[in-house]
């Protein structure tokens, strides 16, 4: 029963199908990687990142956590040039050297849905392609993205009439229409309740798998970060205080004992802190 | 069921007019028993009575006509220049340091005090009344642009930059829908002042229209005109209302407040 209401409202209806078998092929991947060197980044003279260097090859799926203040959206937000470094640079490319016009775009999705309630929920995902393409393509292309996160049937309403977590994909599909080298996840699902979070972190593995861009995801929860990252980075002081490779393999099974030493260990650092009290 | 709902439906629309209907009814029979003098309230028969008459020799379309198109010319003249500068206020920071200080000074003189001084400029004709529609509309559009586009959501506005929104687009599509409910509402203050403003500007210096034709009743002691004159006003008023209601219902059909039932 409880299963059931979780695959019709939190599931689109493919993806009960999709993970458990054998994990297709990954695309030739049209991620972007990112390299920071030497990052600072102060607010009016608080410094928030005191020198940060990492690099994020293409095609990986990273989590940063932390406490929160510890400057982790912070860094998000300067990866994706919506801040600007105080000292160092970020440098976002495209593997293979293609002309830096012809680069896939760089996505984020936000905490909230953000949302335009007075535009349809179509137009809202044809927001993912301002300035690409024609209308009726636009809307040909927003149409199969909205199919892809479950929600063709409804494109036409408005996003008011839709549940937290139906916007959320909403939001993630508009993220995904133009097909982005990184896409930029900032506590995108802190808002949800557990089942439906649960359903999205799936659906965002998945079209991961298939898709093949670079994801970067912010969370405060560190079982959703096991979950979906090939690495963990853990955030301290604006550091990396620990860098985790995560080797289980997909489809992960929540709860699996290597998942959940791992979480542990993650939390033990977060808590034992001595900077914690 | 769809009975019951044709049933529920007209009680909706008949229910807001029982009241009115109670009145004139009450009205009626209150003048036609010799409760009230005819010579302070003529009964609702002798006032619609007037109105046939007034329609019969075109006077009252002729005054109906005049008046509207200064109410509406004054709307536009003053309606138009706040909804720019609300719109240029809103979006430029050095425009609002420019203007806003004076335009609040000038906001709290109440424009029906400039009256006297409007007369002597422009004598009894039709720039005084435009110029006064014009001033009295200016502030309640003004005021809820401006208003309106400040308190577009910044984080809708950050969203549209993140996915490369020019900033015509922005506005376009971010902005400005983002301000039309707080600027409709102006739009309803500024239409009742405009009808205030007209009516007593007509009143003291005009030489046709609704104030004009009442003032003329009141010279040779037809209440029932005078009467009538008031009762246009209300229906003038209801329909202004009703009209921006209706453009309010299919502009912000997305938001659930506006919803139709």
């Amino acid at each position: 029963m409880l299963l059931d209401a979780v695959s019709r409202d939190a599931l689109p209806a493919s993806a009960p199908a999709a993970p458990r078998t054998a994990p297709p092929p990954r695309p030739a991947g049209r991620g972007l990687s990112v390299t920071v060197n030497g990052l600072h980044k102060s607010f009016d003279g608080n410094p928030v990142i005191t020198g940060l260097d990492l690099f994020l090859p293409a095609g990986s799926f990273t989590a940063i956590v932390g406490r929160s203040g510890c400057g982790k959206s912070t860094l998000l937000r300067t990866i994706l040039g919506l801040e600007r470094p105080s000292a160092g640079r970020v440098t976002v490319e495209a593997p293979s050297a293609a002309s830096a016009r012809a680069a896939p775009p760089r996505r984020i999705m936000f905490q909230e849905p953000r949302l335009l309630p007075w535009a349809s929920v179509l137009d809202n995902v044809a927001v993912g392609l301002t300035g690409l393409g024609t209308r009726a393509e636009r809307r040909d292309r927003a149409q199969a993205a909205l199919a892809e996160v479950g929600l063709a049937d409804k494109a036409g309403q408005w996003p008011a009439t839709l549940s937290g977590g139906q916007r959320q994909r909403v939001a993630l599909a508009r993220a995904l229409v133009s097909g982005p080298g990184l896409l930029a996840l900032d506590e995108p699902l802190g808002a949800l309740d557990a089942l439906t979070r649960i359903g999205m972190q799936d659906l965002i593995e998945r079209i991961w798998r298939t898709q093949g861009f670079t994801a970067l995801l912010v969370t405060h929860d560190v079982s959703e970060a096991v979950a979906l990252a090939d690495r963990i980075l853990v955030m301290e002081d604006g550091g990396v205080a620990l860098d985790l490779r995560v080797d289980v393999p997909r489809p992960r099974r929540r709860g699996e004992p290597d998942l959940a030493r791992l979480e542990g260990r993650i939390l033990d650092h977060l808590l034992g802190a001595p900077q914690a009290a | 069921m769809s009975r019951a709902l044709t049933l529920s439906r007209l009680r909706d629309a008949t229910v807001p007019w029982l009241l009115p209907a109670a009145l004139v009814i009450g009205w009626q029979a209150a003048v036609s028993t010799g409760l009230v003098s005819n010579r302070f309230m003529p009964a609702p028969l002798d006032v619609a009575r007037a109105g046939y008459d007034a329609a019969l020799t075109g006077e009252l379309w002729t005054n109906l006509g005049v008046s509207t198109l200064r109410a509406l010319a004054g709307f536009a003249v003053g309606g138009g220049i706040g909804f720019a500068l609300g719109l240029a206020n809103g979006l430029s920071r050095l425009s609002e340091t420019l203007t806003d200080t004076s335009v609040q000074m000038v906001r709290n003189v109440p424009h029906l005090s400039l009256i006297p001084l409007v007369i002597l400029w422009f004598g009894i004709g039709e720039e005084a009344k435009l110029f006064l529609v014009a001033l009295g509309v200016f502030f309640p559009i003004y005021a809820n642009t401006l208003h309106g586009i400040r308190s577009v959501d910044p984080s809708l506005v950050e969203m549209g930059r993140v996915y490369g929104m020019s900033r015509a687009e922005l506005f376009r599509r971010v902005v400005l829908p983002g301000a039309l409910p707080s600027i409709f509402v102006g739009l309803r203050y500024a239409l009742g002042i405009m009808w205030l403003t007209l009516i007593v500007a007509e009143t003291i210096s005009a030489s046709s229209g609704l104030g004009y034709m009442a003032m003329q009743a009141r010279e040779f002691m037809l209440v029932d005109v005078v009467v009538l004159a008031i009762l246009i006003y209300a229906a003038l008023g209801k329909l202004a209302d009703t009209l921006t209601r209706a453009l309010e219902r299919s502009c912000l059909s997305w938001n659930p407040a506006y919803r139709s039932a």
